[in-house]
């Protein structure tokens, strides 16, 4: 029951301190994701515009001339980290079967489990379908997304359509997919306040875990493979948390979706039976070097994460007890406390209101993608932060919610919500319309 | 696996990559994700039968790439003229036979599309100042009218200025003021806004960071860094000069394109009112080439052509193009190498011109401190030109290096009589 209080409680803490102002920013623009934490010295500054070029930068295919920007492909999804991740926001899914991916991924892999209890890749297309190729390397081929609409009434009599996509794959380079292929859609997610969840201490996150849940509520944490420390280390990044800090979570999206290699993942995405990816010539060993790396990681660390908007609005302010009413905040957790952070210290000691618990839930068969991804099993996924959520749209007009990106709106979002989140879906449908406005202000206001 | 099931496979591998190739557009650009983002979403869904895909080279290096033989760009589409000038002259692009209908070839004196048809201005960004309004004001400062505003002794240290040989956008920057005010006056007005700024590189910050955040309150700058950055919400303004210079960017389609009805469509996409308006858009804020679309303009775009009829001057774009690292160089010795001490002498000058705005020996101090390594005449001498051109990866032979050297003699000379001068009529330094 007290830790029931304690998260209640933590539900109305939600106005910036003075420490959390400097971690965090009032920029409230389509500039508002791309904002440093504040009192940068000169060298971090240097250090986080350097950054800030590399994830701006379209990769150039090898051999180039401007060796320190070359490396995309030989197989890509995208050519720059802001084709997906636009305005440091997140992405969304196509609108219809024609329309390609631009923000989107489908992660690939066959039953079982790779030498580390992660996702057994194909043997041919690997662990990502990478939709182009350099010349000379054919793609491995499209997603085509489809939807079934489906009406949901509200109480009130409100109706609202949800859609329910589904994949067909078309144009396979390499060969036609097994029956057992195991898929999964992927929207960019935001890439701002992340130093920050990387700040947040391994046993705040494991006592959250533990922490009796009203509501039929459990969350638990996932183990994955970390490549530097070669060992399983708790996962707290990606749709599933299947990434174990932010380095490997970055360098990880370089090789997989843009083809740059760099010192963690020094080798060109190819499979073995991909001859003509593997003939294709490299940029260099790695393409992404220590430095840019370093850099790029810095910029990530640095990105302060957007206050909340309107707190004196009485409907906001209604809006929290709301979401504190039906739910919400036992997985969406609003505040959390950082540790002492070495790699970057500004981070260090700061409460955040992140809205998350950096746990795995069971979301029901409805958002199910059937695929384990390491201990998360395929109706798993780790509680996305909700902070920034209110400006999505401002800065991608199509930003998606959900990891396949279906909601078009956040109450699109919250009505998918199902196992542990159906509790709080059944509450959002029950409510009064006057009640469902005030709630989706609040989350309009993070 | 049986023969002939490697068989079928191999036709169906080679049936699906038939397919993807037929719908296949090139493009070579060097335009930044948020441009290429609009471009992409909106060409494929107006022709639905196309599959945009990019290439991204930086000028240089695209030069290189497009001489490789069996290159595989339909299209080439980028802000750098003088590419499209050389390919053209080699032969590389085919006339373009769409229609061009409503696509002026000039913005008043400034030739912007190629006069024989291989390639067409696209777009236009204008150079002029960005500007923090609450810095200006914090600093009791006026808002720069003109460059030459940017002279005066009230804006020391409030200025930043692109040192054209390491930014792309400088060159044209630094040309159009040359030619807009003339050779000699020109390099005075540089001299003295430079002896006010903070000189920017090819650094990761943008002047529109370092205006952005009131560390500095102007920048001298081309328009759309400032202006997407003011439509995204950053808290700065953008003023351009009486005689506004541009920068184009063109598209072209290759002699050797393989795909040439999606060569056809894109080009014709990007240049019609769909596409021009995409230009208006808070992530570009270029400036279209088609008159008639202005008509939809956000409000507070600035409009070229209108400007142009109030204001213009013939910019001889064939000479600007020919002299850029001419001019580079010139920059570089008088003010990169030797900016302290061009700083130092513009202080003492100006101190001693308000001072004793009539002694005789101002006059010779300015003439030191506007010493030229060139005259105009040479500075469009081919031969020298040449000297100073390190294309398609040929490194400067060391005739450049000992003329820069003999200049920056000269200047270190210039500059410390002028300020000797200077310092003289105030009995000290300043």
């Amino acid at each position: 029951m007290k830790q029931y209080i304690l998260l209640a409680a933590l539900a109305f803490n939600f106005h910036a301190s003075a420490d959390e102002a400097a971690v965090t920013t009032s920029d409230a623009s389509r500039e508002a994701y791309a904002q440093p934490v504040s009192a940068l010295s000169e060298v971090d500054r240097a250090r986080f515009f350097k950054g800030r070029g590399l994830v701006r930068q379209i990769w150039v295919i090898p051999p180039s001339e401007n060796r320190e920007i070359a490396g995309l492909g030989p197989l890509y999804n995208r050519i720059s980290c802001i084709a997906c991740h636009a305005g440091n926001g997140r992405g969304f899914s196509p609108a219809t079967a024609n329309e390609p991916m631009r923000s989107m991924l489908v992660r690939l892999s066959i039953p079982g489990a790779d030498a580390h209890g992660g996702p057994k890749p194909h043997p041919a297309y690997g662990g990502q379908l990478n939709e182009n190729g350099v010349p000379g390397v054919p793609g491995e081929g499209r997603a085509e997304v489809r939807y079934t609409e489906q009406a949901v009434t509200l109480n009130g009599g409100e109706q609202v359509n949800l859609r329910k996509p589904s994949l067909t794959f078309v144009d396979l380079a390499y060969g036609p997919f097994p029956s057992d292929m195991l898929t999964s859609p992927r929207i960019a997610p935001p890439i701002f306040g992340l130093g920050l969840l990387e700040a947040v201490p391994e046993s705040s996150i494991l006592a959250l875990a533990e922490a009796p849940k009203p509501a039929g509520i459990k969350g638990r944490v996932n183990r994955v493979w970390d490549v530097v420390q070669q060992i399983t280390v708790l996962g707290r990044f990606g749709w599933k948390a299947n990434m174990p800090n932010l380095r490997q979570q970055i360098v990880g999206a370089f090789v997989g979706d843009m083809g740059v290699t760099s010192p963690l993942f020094p080798d060109e995405n190819c499979t073995a039976l991909q001859t003509a990816c593997l003939k294709s010539p490299s940029a260099g060993k790695p393409e992404l070097n220590a430095e840019q790396m370093d850099a790029t990681e810095f910029y990530h660390l640095a990105l302060a994460a957007p206050r909340q908007r309107n707190t004196d609005n009485a409907e906001v302010q209604r809006g929290v007890v709301l979401f504190r009413q039906a739910q919400c905040a036992v997985c969406h957790v609003p505040e959390l406390k950082t540790g002492d952070f070495a790699k970057f210290p500004i981070l260090s000691q700061q409460n955040i209101h992140p809205y998350t618990d950096l746990l795995l839930h069971d979301m029901g068969d409805a958002l199910a993608d059937l695929r384990p991804d390491y201990l998360a099993n395929g109706r798993e996924w780790r509680t996305p932060p909700l902070w920034g959520i209110g400006l999505a749209q401002k800065i991608e007009p199509r930003a998606g919610f959900l990891h396949d990106g279906r909601a078009r709106t956040l109450l699109e979002a919250v009505l998918w919500h199902d196992g542990e989140g159906a509790v709080s879906a059944q509450a959002v449908k029950r409510m009064p319309a006057p009640d469902r406005q005030a709630l989706f202000e609040f989350l309009e206001s993070l | 696996m049986k023969p002939r099931l490697w068989i079928a496979f191999a036709f169906l591998l080679l049936l699906s990559q038939l397919g993807a190739a037929a719908e296949k557009v090139v493009v070579l650009t060097s335009y930044p994700q948020e441009v290429v983002t609009q471009f992409e979403a909106a060409f494929e869904q107006a022709y639905p039968q196309y599959r945009l895909e990019v290439l991204w080279r930086q000028s240089r290096d695209a030069m290189s790439y497009l001489h490789q033989p069996h290159s595989p760009v339909d299209v080439y589409w980028t802000p750098a003229q003088r590419n499209f000038a050389v390919l053209a002259k080699e032969g590389m692009f085919r006339k373009l036979d769409i229609d061009l209908t409503g696509l002026p070839k000039k913005i008043g004196g400034f030739q912007i599309s190629d006069p024989d048809g291989f390639y067409v201005a696209s777009e236009t960004a204008g150079y002029g100042m960005a500007y923090h309004p609450g810095a200006l004001q914090q600093l009791g400062l006026p808002v720069p009218s003109d460059w030459k505003a940017l002279a005066s002794p009230a804006y020391n240290g409030h200025v930043v200025l692109p040192i054209p040989s390491k930014v792309g956008y400088a060159p044209m920057l630094v040309d159009t003021l040359l030619q807009g005010y003339g050779w000699e006056q020109g390099w005075s007005v540089l001299s003295q806004v430079a002896a006010n700024a903070s000189l920017a590189d090819a650094g990761a910050t943008f002047i529109s960071d370092d205006v952005g955040s009131g560390r500095v309150a102007v920048g001298a700058t081309i328009d759309f860094f400032a202006v997407s950055a003011i439509a995204n919400g950053k808290p700065l303004r953008f003023t351009y000069p009486e005689k506004v210079g541009y920068s184009p960017a063109h598209v072209a389609i290759f002699h050797e394109a393989t795909h040439i009805d999606g060569a056809k469509a894109f080009t014709s996409f990007v240049l019609s009112e769909q596409g021009q308006k995409l230009l208006f858009h808070a992530d570009i804020r270029k400036l279209p080439v088609r008159p008639a679309v202005y008509a939809d303009k956000p409000d507070g775009y600035f409009d070229p052509f209108a400007a142009a009829q109030r204001a213009s001057y013939n910019y001889d774009m064939a000479s600007g193009l020919a002299r850029q690292e001419l001019v580079g160089a010139v920059f570089d010795t008088l003010i990169m190498r030797h900016h302290d001490a061009l700083k130092t002498m513009w202080v003492a000058l100006h101190s001693a011109e308000q001072k004793a705005p009539n002694d005789p020996n101002l006059q010779e101090a300015r003439r030191h401190a506007n010493w030229l390594p060139i005259t105009a005449a040479q500075a469009n001498d081919a031969t020298l030109q040449q000297i100073f051109i390190s294309r398609d990866g040929i490194k400067r032979d060391g005739s450049a290096e000992k003329l820069e050297q003999q200049w920056d003699a000269e200047v270190v000379r210039n500059y410390a009589q002028a300020t000797q001068l200077a310092e003289a009529v105030l009995g000290g330094k300043p």
